[in-house]
């Protein structure tokens, strides 16, 4: 069942230019230039309850936008969103009630007071019972492991305790859906592990999550499905292993030379880069010659010291859908 | 009943916010009370080198001016972080974070970000318009009750400026000098009314009621309030009303309703 | 010489990027040109009152006393800066570190910056009151002798500079520095003169104001300004005004690089 069902979602406004050379600034200052933005165009997409969704796009691709009307922050120019039954943007209080949101970015923690403190009042602004709070709290500290952390003043915390804590802020209400907006950005390894557990936790006991980040590794760790945007339109949907697969069934070789590498073709394959004088990656394509095939061919014509193996990885992957755009 | 306990909630939390910071609470405060003594010093000046605002002696003058910062430090305690908040959060473009909670945004944000700090402001009001009022005397008990009411109207007309600017912040991204443009226009209540002329006392009666921040209900207190003043109550409550909808409005136009 | 145009080239470039920078804030200073105005207007009214029928007050006519207000707001736009704030910002963030691998005297860099600022100060919010001033309320507020006033409010933007440069640098010694900061500017509004003409104060306080910052970035030039043949109470007259306006200037700029040679001291031996 489609929990988030999105159907020629467009949304565009008005904004203005500024000059910069004094002659600009006094021109400016009595007359400004329209600048139309379309920041999304025509985007149809539905959502099935209990997935992990993830939104990729570059800078400026309409991503956040997209999430913002999902939120109900922001009002569509046209097409309609349907989540829950509710319509985000006009239904606004009673919606995000059962929604949850963590911007990597946006701390909504208070600055100066322990985070604990902060979650006694988000009981109070969501209205939370308080044995339900209680349970929910506990839960979710033990699972981060943060226990004392939450007693500490939030100034002091470091990055990866203060987005556990951003975790729990958002979802002390129990949200059917929770909208992460680059939730790892800027954490260690050890923390992004953390955060990534907990995310799977959280949606095997039923939350939906809606992802959007740069980070792929949270896409291939974490997403079911996947959504790229580009330019405001929607340029890919549909599940991560098609995702790895899009551009057909490809391998990359990493071969290291016992001679120096000098331009040519190399099993009858372009190199796509060197890194060095003696080694050297190819890209060849499963579905025009089979792996076997191609390794006879390699091994008649050039001698080499050690070869690798590897499925194409994901920011190529990405990097071409982006481009093709 | 549940924004109370909210409110509650919130001002327990801002208080230990502020008391994060001991020294320099400490410290704002004290300077705070400070630019209140000095404030006056310009009226103190004015009479000490012979000179007057004809009609009014030094204390009543002191006691219009003392209520004004009552009225003021009050009203930056409760209601002017909802300039600064909502700028930050239109400059930071944050603001769908106040949107996300299941609550009025214009709620939120004052409940969640109330400035301790300027209850010595307000203190400080409180005590030099009780040492003029020593020297003034005060029209019995009725004069109290007046003054209580007026203060509130004034209370009206400021919370009405502050919405206006916060809304004005939606539109005028990151100028942080907006708050002066109102600074300004308040000035004309700290002085008694009658050394403007008649179209100065029409705008700040009716249009702007700046009046009743400081000079009505000092008024009141000294027994020498015109009772037409109190017509101007709904000048100040329509104001108020037009800041909490320009406040609604602005949201609206933040979420792309018409543009 | 060489070297004077090297500097000259730098302060021209530094000071035309920070134009541009502030370019884009420029409708903030419609603030200005309707702020500026209204205070003044309830000024002229507090003191039409308050002189009544009377001809002077505190040594001023009432006409002096108005087109001092005019005069200090405008000087206001000329000379304002916060080198203060950026130059702490600079230190408490470790940014400063970036000037000193720099080959350029980060106060002079500052300074250049201030020009650029100020530059757009002139067209947006001074020339404007100007003009608001003069045409609407029809008050005379041209100064009275240009070469005294412009020497005057040269220095005063000099000695605000370098009072606000100092202020900044306290964040080198100290950890919060905002305290120190905001004192200066409390007892800045009122004894520089901006509030009430330095003549209504008691002859003590005049006399102790000599000594102190203050009324050299305001009051001493607001007065040149209006031409005033006897100023404070030592009733010096316009030259002598300047001169010793000239006298606190040097010793402001002395004391400033002492600070800063004791800060960079500090700066290198402690580090960021």
């Amino acid at each position: 069942m489609s929990i988030i069902q999105v159907e020629n979602l467009v949304k565009s406004y008005t904004t203005y230019k500024r000059g910069s050379g004094f002659g600009d600034s006094v021109k400016s200052f009595f007359k400004r230039e329209k600048v139309d933005v379309h920041a999304v165009k025509d985007i149809s997409f539905e959502i099935e309850e209990g997935c992990i969704c993830g939104i990729l796009g570059p800078n400026g691709a309409g991503k956040s936008t997209t999430i913002k009307m999902l939120c109900g922050a922001l009002y569509p120019t046209a097409g309609k969103i349907d989540v829950m039954g509710y319509s985000p943007a006009k239904d606004r209080v009673k919606y995000v009630k059962r929604i949850g949101a963590v911007f990597g970015q946006k701390s909504q923690l208070i600055w100066d007071i322990p985070p604990i403190d902060s979650f006694a009042m988000n009981q109070a602004i969501y209205d939370i019972p308080d044995d339900i709070y209680e349970k929910r709290l506990k839960e979710m500290v033990e699972l981060f492991d943060i226990e004392e952390v939450i007693h500490k003043p939030t100034r002091v915390l470091s990055l990866g305790e203060r987005m556990k804590c951003e975790f729990v802020m958002a979802m002390l209400h129990k949200p059917e859906i929770v909208f992460l907006d680059e939730p790892t950005i800027g954490l260690d390894v050890i923390a992004k592990t953390k955060i990534r557990e907990f995310i799977s936790e959280m949606n095997r006991q039923g939350t939906t999550f809606i992802l959007t980040t740069h980070d792929l590794e949270d896409v291939e760790q974490l997403a079911h499905r996947v959504i790229i945007i580009n330019h405001g339109e929607k340029v890919f949907d549909n599940t991560l292993e098609s995702l790895k697969s899009t551009l057909g069934n490809k391998k990359i070789i990493t071969l290291t030379l016992a001679e120096p590498y000098k331009g040519e073709t190399l099993g009858g394959v372009e190199v796509i880069r060197g890194d060095n004088a003696h080694k050297v990656s190819l890209e060849i394509d499963l579905d025009k010659q089979g792996i076997k095939e191609f390794l006879d061919n390699l091994s008649e014509t050039v001698s080499f010291l050690d070869i690798s193996i590897k499925e194409l990885p994901m920011d190529m992957i990405i990097t071409r859908i982006y481009n093709e755009a | 009943m549940k924004h109370l306990k909210l409110y509650r909630i919130c001002l327990r939390t801002a208080f230990s916010q502020a008391l994060a910071y001991r020294a320099d609470f400490v410290m704002g405060s004290l300077i705070t009370l400070l630019s209140n003594i000095l404030f006056p010093l310009v009226t103190v000046l004015i009479y000490a080198n012979g000179a007057t605002f004809p009609g009014w002696n030094m204390w009543e003058v002191l006691l219009v001016q003392s209520v004004y910062s009552m009225s003021t430090g009050l009203a930056s305690m409760v209601l002017s972080s909802i300039v600064w908040v909502t700028m930050d959060h239109i400059r930071g473009g944050s603001f769908e974070t106040v949107l996300l909670k299941p609550i009025s945004p214009l709620f939120f944000i004052m409940a969640t970000n109330c400035d301790v700090q300027s209850i010595s402001l307000f203190a400080g009001g409180v005590v030099m318009a009780v040492i003029s009022a020593c020297h003034t005397g005060v029209a019995g008990i009725g004069a109290i009750g007046s003054f209580l009411l007026l203060f509130v109207a004034g209370f009206m007309v400021l919370c009405g400026m502050d919405l206006i600017m916060a809304a004005i912040s939606f539109k005028w991204v990151g100028n942080s000098r907006i708050p002066e443009i109102f600074d300004s226009i308040s000035n004309f209540g700290k002085y008694p009314l009658s050394i403007f002329p008649q179209a100065v006392r029409v705008f700040a009666v009716m249009v702007i009621p700046v009046a009743m921040i400081g000079f009505f209900p000092a008024s009141a207190l000294l027994g020498r309030l015109d009772p037409k003043a109190y017509l101007s109550i709904i000048p100040c409550a329509l104001f108020m009303c037009f800041g909490i909808w320009l406040y609604n409005k602005m949201i609206l136009l933040y979420e792309g309703v018409g543009g | 010489m060489k070297k004077l145009l090297h500097m000259w080239r730098e302060c021209k470039a530094v000071a035309f990027v920070t134009y541009k920078e502030w370019s884009a804030y420029r409708t903030h200073s419609l603030v200005s040109v309707f702020v500026g105005p209204v205070y003044f207007i309830v000024q002229y009214f507090i003191w039409s009152a308050v002189y009544g029928g009377e001809g002077t007050l505190a040594g001023m006519e009432f006409s002096q006393t108005i087109r001092y207000f005019g005069a200090s707001a405008l000087i206001g736009y000329l000379t304002m800066d916060f080198a203060d704030w950026n130059l702490q910002m600079l230190v408490r963030t470790g940014k400063f570190l970036t000037f000193t691998m720099r080959p350029i005297h980060h106060r002079f860099f500052a300074l250049s910056q201030k020009f650029g600022h100020r530059v757009l100060g002139f067209f947006f919010e001074f020339l404007p009151c100007f003009l608001i001033f003069i045409f609407l309320f029809r008050i005379d507020i041209r100064p009275v002798s240009t070469g005294w006033t412009l020497l005057s409010v040269a220095m005063a933007f000099l000695m605000n500079f370098y009072v606000n440069y100092c202020l900044g640098m306290t964040a080198f010694f100290l950890v919060k520095s905002s305290g120190v900061r905001v004192m200066y500017q409390l007892f800045a509004q009122i004894f520089s003169g901006a509030l009430i003409p330095l003549n209504f104060f008691p002859d003590v306080v005049q006399k102790i104001m000599l000594f102190l910052p203050f009324q050299y970035t305001n009051y001493i030039p607001a007065m040149v300004w209006t031409g005033s043949e006897s100023i404070g109470s030592m009733g010096l007259n316009v030259p002598e005004a300047v001169v010793l306006q000239a006298v606190a200037l040097g010793l402001m700029m002395l004391f400033s690089e002492a600070l800063y040679r004791c800060a960079i001291k500090r700066f290198t031996a402690v580090g960021a």
